[in-house]
């Protein structure tokens, strides 16, 4: 067999995808969009770089809730990624190991199976979850560790999930219903609200909040320095959105900056990002400050690792890995350490790891694993497809 | 305290205009369960392209995948799978709970609620805030604040 595999990493916002030679992965968003001002085309995937005109973009999602369920437009994404104007995939002699969410519905599962089999033809299958090859990729990198607690928070959701030996602890896993889209959609409300009607530009008010939001590491504290005026006030900034024609993405301008170019140009459209720079991230650690009656990341670390065995917790409280997009925000690491740290019993020592792009991180863990010796013993083959059909994919550990 | 000065104002108000409403709690609870729902959406606008039909040419899905090792095969269309798959979230919900009756599954995993007490945001503003708007029970910080929420907000959303 070929020992060069197709790593998709398929996200519910984006599709990380490459080959196992690829050393990093390409960042695919994995939806449609439609645009106002290009009435003859819709864009797929990376094609949105061709559209000049962002505003009022609309999303088409093959994802809802965190589960494939439009199938038509998931199809027509994959149908991009995997041709030459993408990230070409030989099926026919290549192995795909392609992710899917935790507790995926056998439903789902089955159609997953059946296009990458009968419509895409791959030669061999492995699906599984990202955390999996998180814990792969974690343990590849420090091979004594007999445990790790991979949190992962991407567009959907957060789920803490308990590995014990490199196994998931099914037992001990949580869902917290925060993810990324929440967090964009609430920043529109508030901006909405406040100061300018920006329900529409979910595209526009997604790079605002990857641009200026951050995580507190002292919530009080940044409340206080919020409320005061600037030049004290030093995390108050604007925001000039992008008109798209002489600015193509926001851009971030402290107070000062502002009040000198203000007359130059007046007809920019600006945001002031107060407090939203981190009231919008604290709902991942506090899911309640929006009405969600679920406890937040840190607490449901502690409950999912006491859900463990006993001989279990001084290793997963050492060894607590981030992944996913909403482990970009600065200070996630310091924040999450903290709050771990105060709640956790003292005889534990803490530490928690948000890699250099938790985005990527559980590709390249599926890029490692592709070139493992025992790879090949996880996949399920056309061949073995063929003769059992879906029941050939029970040893799927997802 | 000086919450004091904004119940006495309230109550002043409350006896000029008697007809005041004051929303039940099922009312209150829908509200907020409304505005949790929208925070589950793609899109706040319409499609726009929602008015081009007929145009064969406007949103084009790619049916067939060029050149697989040169062969073309009878590849399925989007539409094919949108049809054979299709299964609302509740749906797969329903089905699950069969499939998976013991547990873990999809919804015993849910992280259950905080021990922590809830931390009050001013719906204005977003600083802390000590007092309670008594028709819709929204919070807020301080008189300016709870002006612009009866202005724009309190009884404005449709219910
Ligand atoms: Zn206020
Ligand atoms: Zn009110």
């Amino acid at each position: 067999m070929n020992t060069k595999s197709y790593i998709l990493d398929n996200g519910a916002y984006t599709a990380k995808v490459g080959h196992t030679d690829d050393e990093t992965p390409k960042i695919i968003p994995n939806y449609i969009m439609k645009a106002k001002s290009e009435r003859r085309r819709t864009f797929i995937g990376d094609q949105l770089s061709e559209c000049r005109d962002k505003s009022g973009l609309y999303f088409m999602l093959g994802f809802q809730k965190g589960y494939l369920l439009n199938w038509d437009i998931q199809k027509t994404v994959w149908d991009y990624i995997f041709s030459k104007d993408c990230c070409k995939a030989n099926f026919l002699e290549m192995p795909l190991i392609v992710t899917e969410p935790y507790f995926n519905f056998s439903s789902i599962q089955e159609g997953m199976t059946e296009m990458f089999f009968e419509e895409y033809e791959f030669q061999a299958l492995l699906r599984t979850n990202a955390g999996n090859l998180s814990c792969y990729h974690y343990h590849h990198d420090k091979p004594s560790t007999k445990c790790c607690l991979v949190v992962e928070t991407g567009y959907s959701f957060t789920h803490i999930v308990p590995y014990i030996l490199q196994k998931k602890f099914k037992p001990g896993m949580l869902r917290i219903n925060v993810g990324g889209k929440i967090l964009t959609n609430h920043l529109k409300e508030v901006i909405s609200y406040r100061q300018l009607h920006v329900m529409e530009e979910t595209y526009v008010m997604n790079q605002c909040k990857e641009d200026l939001c951050f995580m507190s590491t002292d919530f009080d504290r940044d409340h206080k320095i919020a409320k005061m005026k600037w030049p004290k006030n030093t995390i108050v900034r604007d925001y000039v959105l992008p008109d798209y024609t002489t600015v193509n993405r926001g851009i971030i301008r402290t107070l000062d900056e502002t009040s000198v170019s203000r007359t130059i140009d007046k007809d920019q459209q600006v945001l002031r990002m107060n407090n939203e720079r981190f009231t919008i991230p604290e709902i991942l650690f506090y899911p309640n400050d929006i009405g969600i009656p679920q406890m937040g990341i840190s607490e449901a670390i502690i409950l999912s690792i006491n859900l463990c065995p006993e001989e279990t917790r001084p290793h997963l409280y050492n060894n607590i890995i981030v992944t996913g997009g909403n482990g970009c925000f600065p200070g996630f690491e310091e924040r999450l350490t903290k709050e771990v740290r105060a709640l956790a019993p003292d005889e534990f020592d803490v530490s928690v790891t948000v890699p250099e792009n938790p985005i990527t991180y559980a590709w390249h863990g599926g890029n490692l694993l592709s070139k493992d010796p025992d790879f090949f013993s996880l996949v399920v083959t056309k061949e073995e497809y063929d003769e059992e059909g879906f029941s050939a994919c029970h040893r799927f550990d997802v | 305290m000086s919450s004091k000065v904004g119940m006495g104002r309230e109550s002043g108000r409350l006896k000029d205009a008697d007809k005041k409403k004051v929303l039940d709690t099922a009312t209150r609870n829908r509200r907020a369960r409304r505005a949790l729902e929208s925070l589950e959406m793609d899109n706040y606008q319409q499609d726009p392209h929602a008015d081009i039909v007929l145009n064969k040419k406007a949103p084009k899905f790619l049916d067939t995948i060029e050149a697989k090792g040169g062969r073309r095969k009878k590849e399925k269309s989007a539409e094919y799978y949108k049809q054979k798959f299709r299964r609302t979230f509740e749906q797969l919900i329903e089905a699950d709970q069969f499939i998976n009756r013991d547990p873990p599954n999809y919804n015993t995993i849910e992280a259950p609620s905080s021990n922590f007490p809830r931390r009050i945001f001013c719906a204005v503003c977003g600083f802390r805030s000590s007092y309670t708007c008594t028709t819709c029970g929204a919070r807020y910080c301080c008189i300016s604040c709870l002006g612009t929420h009866q202005a724009t907000r309190c009884l404005k959303w449709a219910v």
